[in-house]
């Protein structure tokens, strides 16, 4: 896991949404699915489609990247050795009332630090308060990731499952 | 309401002229009912016509009043009122009409006044849209077994009326036949007043279920005017509450405070010319809140503009519960950077007097702010101004995911946690 990687997705998100960008692109790597994937469970982020350097077509009726139709099937490339270096994912960013939607990102965990909760501590930083370095959920929709054994989750869903892990990342 | 009404109507057509006040409820759009008169300008062209028509006026009405006007209760309501009230309530009812002398009664009459008033002289005796519930047909109206007539049945009832019509037929026999018209089989009352679960229509003032027939009208009310807002009101605060709309109770009724004053200067070739800086917030205790700068030459002028500024820009601030904010909020003007976050029940303001006196204005109860950096008074408020407004509303943020975010504490309190 490359805790490099991680923030230099918070920053490059945080980049797009300033600048209001519907769509942006970002390095396939395997954590990098798995939180876009999280995003988009949450709500935060439209569409995740994994494409070449060029994007993926927008949906006719939502505008978001979609999958390719070959032959009448919506389909993605399937991924070979002789492409995987070119692939990238590609993220359908969300706006409402002209805010992103997706707010402000920050790691939690660095590279020279890795965080971890357990239930406890996760307990208290959904009830808004801080449990060692992590400052406590306070504020309305705000969503704290981490990567469990279990997969990776959003913390209420890590509570109910009831297992800790490492903390990736906040999003405001 | 009916599904015979609108046959009705279609037969009633032609005899509309005849009735002063249209037969058939209409819809109106609008809950209130139409007043009698513009009993708000004295100057109001209507209001002098209705004076010169010799109409009456509401204070004719107070003075006229007379002993006589006040009359007991008669045996034939006794009757009625036993019907509704135990005979203990009947003997209280008597003993307080007993206790009020008519006298009394003509010499201290007089139309309710301010904001409880009516704004129409009605009798009690009908319906008015919006203001009373409405009667509805009791259930022993309807008939279950009426059936609609068939064509044959018309064609028998058109040649009665032909067989049976007069020598000298005029417009109005036929008029009168269409009325009297059924389009069913059996009990008239279904056909005529029909009872009905849904929502009946609102009517027209001075209309009712059951009175079909027209009634006289009402003697026209006119009120007089009351005296004309803003004589010998400061121009400042007349020009204040035409642009805002407000009334002068409710700016009265604002809490305004002075948070930041202080002598600015402006350096001339001629010299410094001194002047009064003021920074005053508005807010009605309710969640608005509204910051205003003044300048002028004097202290007393330039608080009074800030004054009325900050009421000009009273902005409605969410409050959590109405009594906190929602999360925890950052404001940065300048050098100051302050943060607002969110308390439980009774925690109280716990910050500084700058930042009190704002909640205490807008009506936050519980809250704890922290300003960093630098704490310049007046960056202060604009930055608390800032953070307070810069709240993010949950229901908007569910809406932006598309996923449903739940209060708990709303749950848990079953919505009476305020």
């Amino acid at each position: 896991m490359v805790f490099t990687n991680l923030a230099h997705l918070c920053s490059h998100l945080n980049n797009v949404s300033k600048a209001r960008l519907a769509l942006t692109s970002i390095p396939n790597t395997k954590m990098h699915v798995k939180l876009c994937l999280a995003f988009q469970r949450e709500g935060l982020i439209s569409s995740v489609i994994r494409a070449g350097r060029s994007p993926p077509p927008q949906h006719l009726l939502l505008g978001h990247p979609t999958m390719e139709v070959i032959n009448g099937v919506p389909s993605i490339e399937p991924v070979t050795q002789s492409n995987i270096a070119s692939r990238r994912l590609w993220l359908g960013l969300k706006y409402w009332q002209n805010e992103p939607v997706l707010g402000h990102l920050s790691a939690v965990s660095k590279a020279k630090r890795k965080i971890t909760l357990d239930t406890a501590g996760l307990r208290r930083v959904l009830r808004g308060e801080r449990s060692d370095m992590v400052q406590g959920l306070r504020n309305p929709g705000e969503c704290l990731f981490l990567i469990t054994d279990q997969g990776l989750m959003e913390a209420r869903e890590c509570l109910e499952k009831n297992v800790g892990g490492l903390v990736l990342v906040r999003v405001n | 309401m009916s599904v015979t009404r609108p046959v009705r109507c279609l037969f009633c057509r032609f005899s509309r002229p005849t009735y002063a006040v249209p037969r058939v409820p209409r819809r109106q759009f609008h809950p209130s009912p139409a007043p009698l008169s513009n009993d708000q300008n004295p100057k109001d062209p209507k209001t002098q016509e209705d004076k010169m028509a010799g109409k009456k006026l509401l204070v004719d009405i107070e003075r006229d009043a007379k002993p006589e006007d006040f009359k007991p209760l008669t045996q034939k309501e006794k009757e009625y009122l036993a019907t509704v009230y135990s005979p203990k309530q009947m003997e209280s009812i008597e003993a307080g009409e007993a206790a009020i002398d008519p006298k009394d009664l003509a010499e201290q009459f007089a139309f309710q006044r301010g904001p409880l008033r009516h704004h129409y002289a009605d009798d009690f005796a009908s319906i008015e849209p919006g203001v009373d519930k409405h009667v509805r047909a009791p259930i022993s109206n309807t008939d279950y077994n009426a059936k609609l007539k068939s064509e044959e049945d018309f064609i028998e009832d058109f040649g009665r009326f032909f067989a049976e019509m007069p020598e000298d037929v005029s417009a109005s026999d036929w008029v009168r036949f269409v009325e009297g018209l059924r389009v069913t089989h059996g009990k008239p009352e279904n056909e005529l007043a029909p009872h009905s679960s849904l929502v009946p229509d609102l009517f027209q003032p001075g209309e009712s279920l059951e009175q079909e027939e027209p009634k006289e009208p009402r003697p026209e009310v006119v009120t007089t005017g009351k005296v004309k807002e803003g004589e010998g009101m400061d121009p400042t605060l007349r020009k204040l509450l035409m642009a805002t709309g407000y009334t002068e109770s409710f700016v009265n009724s604002l809490k305004t405070k002075v948070l930041v004053r202080r002598s600015v200067v402006n350096q001339t070739r001629l010299g410094k010319i001194r002047k009064a800086s003021v920074l005053a917030i508005a807010g009605n205790g309710k969640g608005l809140l509204g910051i205003g700068e003044g300048k002028s030459a004097e202290f007393v002028d330039a608080v009074t503009q800030a004054r009325y500024r900050a009421i000009r820009n009273m902005q409605p601030i969410p409050r959590y519960e109405q009594r906190t904010i929602f999360g925890d909020v950052r404001g940065k003007v300048g050098a100051v950077e302050l943060i607002l976050m969110n308390r439980p029940p009774g925690f109280g303001l716990r910050c500084q007097h700058l930042i009190y006196e704002m909640c205490l204005a807008a009506g936050i109860h519980d809250l704890a702010a922290r300003v960093e950096r630098s704490r310049n008074p007046m960056n202060t408020v604009k930055a608390a101004y800032e953070a307070l407004m810069s709240q993010r509303n949950p229901e908007e943020i569910a809406r932006a995911r598309g996923r449903k975010l739940v209060d708990v504490r709303a749950v848990y309190y079953s919505g009476r946690a305020y």
